[in-house]
């Protein structure tokens, strides 16, 4: 059974744009799924469905067979996202209070909070910030920060909106190998980007969104070579192959 | 800028549980306002710099925030020299001048300043932190107060004052690079400048609040916890309980 | 939607604290007049902001959240200012004005119907200056009391010099809402599904 499934799913916002039209897809667990398109094209709004943070005009989305709107809270657990902007996801003045969000809304008990928050941040290599100013961060450990909120909620599903973006060459790489990590351990992976250079290698699918529209669904193999008539950059040169396509060495 | 500048430190007064803290601050407060000849200043002074010494601040810095008071400091002792009226001094050339009044004046003057070394021992020893646990605490008896909300506002508050403050220097660079500066018109400088500083604030507000939805946020939350109150927190509130029963008798 | 719904009970809230910090950080472009102890400050611009954006039930939740932070002891009031010393000092009156500011124009805004744009525009502008009136009211006679000044010497500390001030700052507040109000309306009416709802 697929772990994420969308049906028929489109969104019409209150001033009549209609940002995704019908898209339907399945995800299977474990899953390391590259989503691509240019800017504008309806991503970001796709992906805030899958854990109900919209609400389609029309269609359903389904985690484990269920429908969400059964379940937002459950779905919200299972389903972790990290946003494009970093520094407006951040809800706490130092980083362990800030994992501590998730787990606090849970209202858990104390023992149980700290406990995944020192996981959490062990699992993402952050345990020596955790009295530190979230702000005084740099970009790719504010991702990781982002990164260990969204752990502490122990989610089986993680969704990356863009994460490379605004990072530099040092930061990109300490971000994809934790994505590659979490994907090793046993996570189902969505993953938003159009720099496919960066990270195409560790994907078992890709796909492509434009305007709005789910256009293409397959093996990154198949479906890499219609990138340019869709407005994203060819990233193969020639006689390369797709595991090239990887900032890690 | 200097905001809410805590200095970790390891004193009495930085390890003190931030109950008692708060209910010293408003016990030392009352002190101050009770407090009506010199020996009650007197006494009210001994406990604020004896407080002050035991929290090991940096005094330069506390100087310097005394600048920002000190026209206020003049004002009042000005206006109460003048103003409380009596016997003018002989050859004095202001006639309303009384002994007085500068007596008045300099009771006014002493109280403000202990009342900003007051506060300013307050922030530095005291985290946000443990601040907003204790606000949330002291709100839980009183009804029709949703404590959690508040110490969720207080503790978001402290948080987006960074992010508005980051968006508003990159706002003004990029918008001297466009000389958008050199226009004297205030209203189209508003236009300008405002405008656009808040539509990006109000989407990193939306774009936070998405990312506090996805990560399950919920009233019902795990509580505060405190460590067990020490005797010399005790020690303490009971200087302070002292201090306002000897002012009064 | 009312701020009890529980859909936009977290937007209200978290938009309340970024209205607090707003009030904070206009507390800090703070200019000292010559002529008295009051300053010019971009505070009461923001307070009017918050009874625009915020209405009579949000609005005076993020004003006194800046109250009670400041009579904490956090330095939020004008130039890092703080305690009960200066909400009972000479600018108290200000303070507490401010108040009574965000709930009269909320109320206002909120309550009278308007059909177009412009009739919006006339209503904000109509609801600020009595909101600043009262504010005023407040304010200059409470420095008068504290300070013991003669009117004039009120007059000439907490009004005078502020009235090219407010009259810009209402200005800008009533384009702002002009432009922004809008849009913010709309995502209000929409906000997020809450998990609670399900
Ligand atoms: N709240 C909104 N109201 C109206 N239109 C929106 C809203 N959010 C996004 N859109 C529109 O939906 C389309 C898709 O946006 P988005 O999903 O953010 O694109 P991207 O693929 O770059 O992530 C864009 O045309 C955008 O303008
Ligand atoms: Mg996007």
């Amino acid at each position: 059974m697929p772990i994420v499934e969308a049906r028929n799913l489109s969104h019409v916002f209150a001033d009549g744009t209609a940002a995704i039209e019908d898209v339907n897809l399945q995800i299977e667990p474990k899953e390391f799924v590259v989503i691509a398109g240019p800017n504008g094209s309806g991503k970001t709004v796709f992906i805030r469905h899958l854990n109900g943070l919209l609400a389609p005009t029309r269609g359903q989305v389904l985690i484990n067979g269920e429908s969400i709107a059964k379940n937002l809270l459950q779905t919200r657990k299972k389903v972790g996202m990290v946003f494009q902007d970093s520094d407006s996801q951040i809800v706490g003045q130092t980083v362990e209070e800030d994992v501590a969000f998730g787990p606090e809304n849970l209202n858990l008990p104390p023992e149980e909070v700290e406990k995944l928050v020192s996981e959490s941040l062990q699992a993402v290599g952050l345990e020596s910030y955790a009295a530190q100013n979230p702000h005084t961060l740099s970009g790719g450990l504010k991702k990781k920060l982002a990164i260990a909120g969204i752990l502490a909620m122990k989610p089986e599903v993680i969704i990356f909106d863009e994460p490379f973006a605004g990072l530099d060459y040092p930061g990109t790489v300490q971000v994809l190998k934790q994505i590659v990590a979490l994907h090793a351990s046993g996570h189902t992976i969505l993953l938003v980007t159009h720099e496919l250079e960066k990270v195409l290698a560790h994907a078992n699918r890709l796909m492509i969104i434009s305007q709005g529209k789910l256009v293409k669904n397959g093996a990154p193999s198949e479906v890499i070579g219609s990138c340019e008539s869709y407005g994203i950059r060819m990233p193969l040169r020639e006689n390369e192959g797709i595991e090239t396509l990887t900032w890690l060495k | 800028m200097m905001l809410f500048h805590y200095v970790h430190k390891n004193t009495p007064l930085h390890t003190m549980d931030g109950r008692i803290k708060v209910l010293c601050l408003v016990l030392l407060s009352l002190t101050a306002s009770l407090a009506t000849d010199v020996s009650d200043y007197l006494l009210l002074s001994a406990v604020i710099l004896t407080a002050l010494f035991v929290s090991r601040l940096p005094l330069i810095p506390l100087l310097r925030d005394m600048k920002f008071f000190l026209f206020l400091i003049l004002f009042v002792f000005v206006m109460n020299a003048i103003g409380t009226g009596g016997e003018p001094i002989p050859d004095f050339p202001i006639r309303s001048v009384s002994v007085a009044g500068i007596l008045t004046g300099a009771m006014f003057a002493w109280r403000l300043i202990l009342i900003i070394i007051l506060c300013a021992i307050m922030t530095g020893t005291t985290s946000l932190l443990v601040l907003k646990k204790a606000i949330e605490w002291g709100l839980r008896p009183i009804p029709f107060i949703p404590e959690t909300r508040v110490g969720t506002m207080v503790n978001l508050t402290f948080v987006l004052i960074p992010v508005v403050l980051d968006q508003y220097t990159e706002m003004s660079v990029a918008q001297k690079a466009r000389c958008v500066d050199s226009r004297k018109n205030p209203v189209k400088r508003v236009m300008f400048i405002t405008l656009p500083l808040l539509s990006n604030i109000f989407r990193k507000t939306d774009e936070l609040i998405f990312a506090m939805e996805a990560r399950c946020y919920s009233e019902e939350r795990t509580k505060a916890v405190f460590m067990k109150v020490c005797p010399m927190d005790w020690l303490i509130l009971l200087i302070c309980v002292l201090t306002i029963i000897l002012m009064i008798v | 939607m009312s701020p009890n719904s529980n859909s936009s009970n977290l937007r209200m809230t978290v938009y309340a604290a970024l209205f607090t910090a707003f009030i904070i950080i206009g507390g800090y472009i703070s200019v000292p007049v010559p002529v008295g102890p009051v300053p010019i400050v971009l505070a009461d611009f923001f307070v009017m902001l918050t009874a625009l954006f915020l209405g009579y039930k949000w609005g005076p939740v993020s004003v006194a959240l800046f109250l009670a932070l400041g009579a904490l002891g956090l330095p939020v009031f004008a130039g890092g200012k703080a305690g009960l010393a200066v909400l009972f000092g000479p600018t108290g009156g200000f303070l507490l004005g401010y108040l009574l500011l965000v709930i009269v124009t909320g109320l206002l805004t909120e309550k009278i119907k308007s059909v177009s744009a412009k009739g919006t525009l006339l209503k904000n502008i109509a609801a600020l200056i009595a909101g600043n009136v009262l504010l005023y009211l407040v304010g200059v006679p409470w420095l008068k009391v504290v300070t013991k000044l003669p009117w004039s010497g009120a007059l000439a500390a907490g009004l005078i010099p502020f009235i090219p001030g407010i009259i810009i700052k209402i200005a800008a507040a009533v384009i702002v809402a002009q432009v922004l109000l809008p849009r913010f309306k709309q995502a209000t009416a929409q906000s997020a599904p809450r998990h609670e709802d399900a």
